[in-house]
């Protein structure tokens, strides 16, 4: 019997936040304590978490760095690293912002402060996985998780419908994913993605049809995850109807496992395909972006407006995954600094409207500048960050992928994303005419937790900081893949 | 130095939105000493500045984003000078003139001192990722302004203002990358230099579209018949400050961005497509003198008179000679001078009786005869009488404009006469005769700080009316150096008489 290499070194932040999940459940039944202090052990298991990881970036000497320990199943290497630090910080600014709402779910805090930890864990071997079965369990541990939070206020209805919507569509799409792996083994006889792409480097497919659908049913299951059209249409009902103190880190964390696993397994084992698969990504992005922005203008939810918009954003880091791996950078700008906007706005919107709540209509912003100046400048931060307002994050992240794709000859596709990107402005807008320009109505103000107040401080200075001085984060995802 | 006139503003604003929430009365003080700085650093310029040398001075470089080639490049020419002074100067007066703004004081003046720092980056940018992050920062702050301290209808005018010129800068986002993308193809590394991408060799269809793309963007913030239509709408809601700075500067951008970089980048096409230009340039003279006729409201009136006036300013741009293009950047500072004061002093008659409705008056000459001989003064200006900023300009520009578009040029001339029509009509309804309505009999003229407002202004008419030359000299090298270009990258020769005006207006200037 040969037992796989085993390299503790490269799951120790995982394990220590599954260690820090088992605590909180064990701790709650033993003591029950208070919710700060299974708060505490959150944020011990992150920070040892991102400690870990510093640890295995710095071990990890050139970008190009990787071995795969487990019998070819994990990827450590940089990428992984970097994708957990994001996660890690959505994980640790959702908990921020919805503090509110663990607080009042009582016993059920420790469960659902678990959950947070395990679908960051699964999320983040999504990203650390190289091999289709793992990315697999990474996924399903994630979305399951996602699907028990959505529900977690159970005593509302809305939201048991918004985690059974979002739990059969999802359990659809993980089906979908894995047809899509099995048609994938079929074309090529392998699992591992190093080993697809020498198999598709050292053979010339003279009927690659399987291996397409296959790829086709990869990209579509994941597709789902990151909310891209046409397979998007849970995003809204889901964000509306969980509650609000979970839904920035489910769909902040949904997006960045999902696009860590497309493009680990489109710019590692099929890179001899791009040609075939570019123009798929590339029409989805483009619908991903027109349908996104369009449905957003006519929201009047602020939710199903996030969500929509996070549609579209899909779309967009598609529109850098078209050009294949020269785009890495620019795909994990993106998706760093839109997750961080993410999260913040909805921890604002849990702040105005309430974190168990399921409504947010765009008038109880009404002249939120007056009722809460700071809510208000966090949110329109966030808003021109994701509008791609120059000097902010999002420009800098919009642009890096534009001139991607156009380097990559996809000069239609960035036409159709500057043009939805002025729509998008409309969206945006909307709300900022809202919170600035409409007298409040009785609306009581609105107070963010001490918590959420620090996480916005922060995620509002990171979106200016980076849309001035991009360089430094440019440099670290630069720093993180070898062409 | 160019980096400091950008910064100030910035801190400036820092500042004033630190100042404790309770003394509110120290706002407009503070914000108007802040803002008079950067006047201070623009006169500096303005005297250091190299007379006679066509090249960028003062410049400043520092790498931003080295892989893409993004960087920090800052400088000044002859044409970009001149509209730094002029946003300088503008923005203490504007500020000056809000004391009316009652309500939320320090969120404005914060949103001005940004916008302030905006135009200095889009006038001084040297790097097309530089200048396109200036150029759309711009309209945040000008949308807030808007939006909050506007009219009645502020928020569509807002919301139409942002998106109208969202949707140009979008496709000159990217055609600014296809130049990127060119550059690295051409020579392996990308960059967005303004002087790399000047190097670039571009086929005569590739700068079509680029020169459309860009030229949208301009089109739309000149605004360019059939483009307009925000324009009215922005203006007329805005709060007086506003609508000062958008007419006086904000405008400017456009014909700015066709003279800076269409007309460098894109020679080929900007030959090509002289007569579209032209013949929108005049459509946008003829039909903005004539709405603006029948504006019944003032602020209208002034603001349609906007549309005629940068209709010359595109006409000589597009001439292709000397004289067009010194005109043209003239004109640029002419009309930010004069429509920004008559803006001013259409918002010190509103501020006095809350209607801008030109029937509402009448006879005003005689309850305040120092405000009727500002307003006169102004719309002299304005019409371009001889001895007045707006003569030399306009003149440059038809003159100009006659060597190498004839037709357009004599058409054009009509907008003169027209422009004479509007303001000396409007200004017959609301000055003469005899005040007959009550609300009229009592109205106090001018104060001594809005006497103060308008002083500066009054100078600097007088100075470029009467002795232009001393802009003239700086502008011409810088606008020579744009035709040598043109005349050396395409078959394109301007014609004897063309090049023949700037020894006379060198020579001249201001008969």
């Amino acid at each position: 019997m040969i037992f796989p290499e085993v390299s503790w070194a490269a799951i120790a932040p995982e394990i220590a936040l599954v260690a820090g999940a088992v605590a909180i459940l064990m701790v709650d039944v033993q003591w029950k304590p208070h919710t700060r202090v299974l708060g505490g052990i959150v944020a011990l298991a992150v920070v040892s978490a991102a400690v870990l990881s510093v640890g295995q970036w710095l071990r990890l000497d050139t970008p190009g760095d990787i071995t795969t320990p487990f019998g070819g199943m994990i990827a450590f290497d940089r990428i992984s690293v970097l994708a957990r630090f994001v996660l890690l910080a959505v994980a640790a600014m959702g908990v921020a912002g919805g503090w509110r709402l663990f607080e009042r779910l009582g016993r059920r805090a420790a469960e659902a402060l678990a959950l947070v930890l395990l679908a960051t864990v699964g999320f983040s071997f999504m990203a650390s996985s190289i091999h289709l079965v793992m990315i697999f369990l990474g996924l399903e541990v994630g979305s399951i998780s996602l699907y028990v939070l959505a529900g977690i206020t159970r005593e509302r209805t809305e939201s048991d419908e918004a985690a059974m919507k979002y739990f059969l569509l999802g359990s659809f799409a993980s089906a979908v994913f894995i047809y899509g792996v099995a048609l994938t083994f079929a074309g090529t006889g392998r699992l591992a993605l190093l080993g697809q792409r020498a198999f598709l480097d050292a053979n010339i497919l003279t009927r690659p049809a399987v291996l397409l659908i296959g790829l086709a049913l990869v990209i579509v299951g994941l597709g789902f995850k990151v909310s891209a059209v046409p397979f998007h249409t849970w995003a809204p009902d889901v964000y509306q109807g969980a509650p609000a103190g979970v839904v920035g880190f489910m769909a902040a964390g949904a997006k960045i496992g999902g696009f860590a696993a497309l493009t680990r397994i489109l710019f590692t084992a099929f890179p001899s395909m791009t040609d075939e698969w570019s123009s798929v990504v590339a029409a989805i992005a483009a619908v991903s972006i027109a349908v996104g922005v369009v449905l957003a203008l006519v929201q009047d939810d602020v939710r199903r407006m996030l969500a929509y918009s996070g549609v579209a954003h899909a779309g967009f880091i598609l529109t850098g995954v078209v050009a294949g791996a020269t785009a890495t950078t620019g795909i994990w700008f993106y998706l760093a600094v839109y997750t961080v906007q993410l999260v913040a706005g909805f921890a604002i919107v849990a702040a105005v409207t309430g974190s168990a709540g399921s409504r947010s209509d765009l008038g109880a912003f009404a002249g939120l500048a007056t009722r809460s100046p700071f809510l208000a400048g966090a949110f329109t931060v966030a808003l021109l960050g994701m509008a791609g307002i120059p000097l902010t994050s999002g420009f800098v992240a919009k642009f890096g992928v534009f001139v991607s794709a156009w380097q990559a000859g996809f000069e239609w596709l960035v036409i159709v994303a500057v043009l939805a990107s002025v729509i998008a402005f409309g969206v945006y807008l909307r709300v900022i005419v809202v919170m600035y320009m409409r007298e409040p109505g009785d609306d009581a103000p609105a107070i963010p937790t001490v918590a959420a107040r620090w996480m916005l401080v922060a995620a509002t200075v990171v979106t200016i900081l980076f849309g001035v001085l991009p360089q430094p984060l440019l440099d670290l995802a630069r720093n993180a893949f070898s062409v | 130095m160019l980096t400091w006139l950008i910064l100030i503003p910035v801190l400036g604003a820092a500042v004033v939105a630190l100042l404790p929430r309770r003394r509110t009365e120290l706002v407009l003080p503070v914000g108007i000493a802040v803002s008079l700085i950067p006047v201070g650093l623009a006169g500096v310029l303005f005297f250091q500045f190299e007379t006679g040398e066509a090249g960028f001075q003062f410049l400043q470089q520092a790498t931003w984003y080295e892989p893409l080639g993004i960087s920090y490049r800052v400088g000044v020419d002859g044409i970009s000078l001149g509209l730094l002074v002029l946003t300088a100067v503008l923005v203490p007066i504007s500020l000056a003139a809000s004391t009316s703004i009652d309500r939320r004081l320090k969120e404005f003046v914060v949103y001005i001192l940004l916008l302030e720092a905006g135009l200095f980056g889009v006038f001084v940018a040297l790097d097309l990722f530089l200048f396109f992050v200036f150029f759309e920062a711009i309209l945040v702050p000008m949308y807030f302004i808007i939006g909050i301290w506007g009219g009645e209808r502020r928020i569509y005018a807002a919301v139409k203002f942002f998106l109208y010129t969202a949707v140009g800068s979008a496709l000159m986002l990217a055609a600014i990358i296809a130049l990127a993308v060119i550059h690295a193809n051409q020579t392996g590394v990308p960059s967005f230099a303004f002087a790399d991408l000047l190097a670039l060799d571009l086929s005569p269809t590739v700068q079509r579209w680029l020169f459309a793309a860009f030229g949208l963007a301009f089109a739309i913030k000149v605004p360019v018949f059939p483009l307009h239509t925000w324009l009215p709408d922005a203006h007329v809601e805005a709060p007086t400050a506003g609508s000062v700075l958008l007419a006086g500067v904000l405008l400017k951008l456009g014909t700015y961005g066709f003279l800076r970089f269409n007309l460098t980048l894109f020679p080929q096409a900007t030959v090509d497509l002289v007569t579209v230009l032209a013949v929108l340039a005049v459509i946008g003279i003829i039909y903005g003198a004539l709405v603006a006729i029948v504006q019944p409201d003032l602020k209208k009136l002034v603001a349609y008179s906007s549309v005629s006036h940068l209709g010359f300013i595109v006409l000589g741009t597009f001439a292709l000679t000397s004289g067009g293009l010194q005109g043209g950047v003239i004109q640029m500072i002419n009309h930010g001078l004069t429509t920004g004061a008559l803006f001013l002093l259409v918002g010190m008659i509103y501020e006095r009786r809350h209607t801008k409705k030109i029937a509402d008056f009448g006879g005003l000459a005689k309850v305040m005869p120092v405000y009727a001989g500002f307003f006169l003064f102004m719309a002299f200006a304005s019409i371009g009488l001889p001895g007045l900023n707006g003569f030399i300009g306009e003149f440059l520009v038809l003159v100009g404009s006659f060597a190498t578009l004839p037709v357009y040029a004599i058409i054009a001339a009509f907008g003169v006469i027209l422009a004479a029509i509007y303001l000396l009509w409007a200004y017959e309804r609301v000055f003469t005769g005899v005040p007959d309505k009550p609300e009229n009999q009592r109205l106090v003229d001018l104060s001594g700080r809005e006497i103060a407002l308008l002083a500066p202004l009054v100078v600097l008419i007088l100075v470029l009316g009467l002795y232009p030359k001393v802009l003239l000299d700086k502008v011409a090298p810088s606008t020579e150096a744009i035709l040598d270009r043109i005349e050396q990258t395409t078959d394109f020769q301007v014609p004897e008489p063309g090049r023949l005006a700037d020894v006379f207006v060198a020579e001249g200037g201001g008969e």
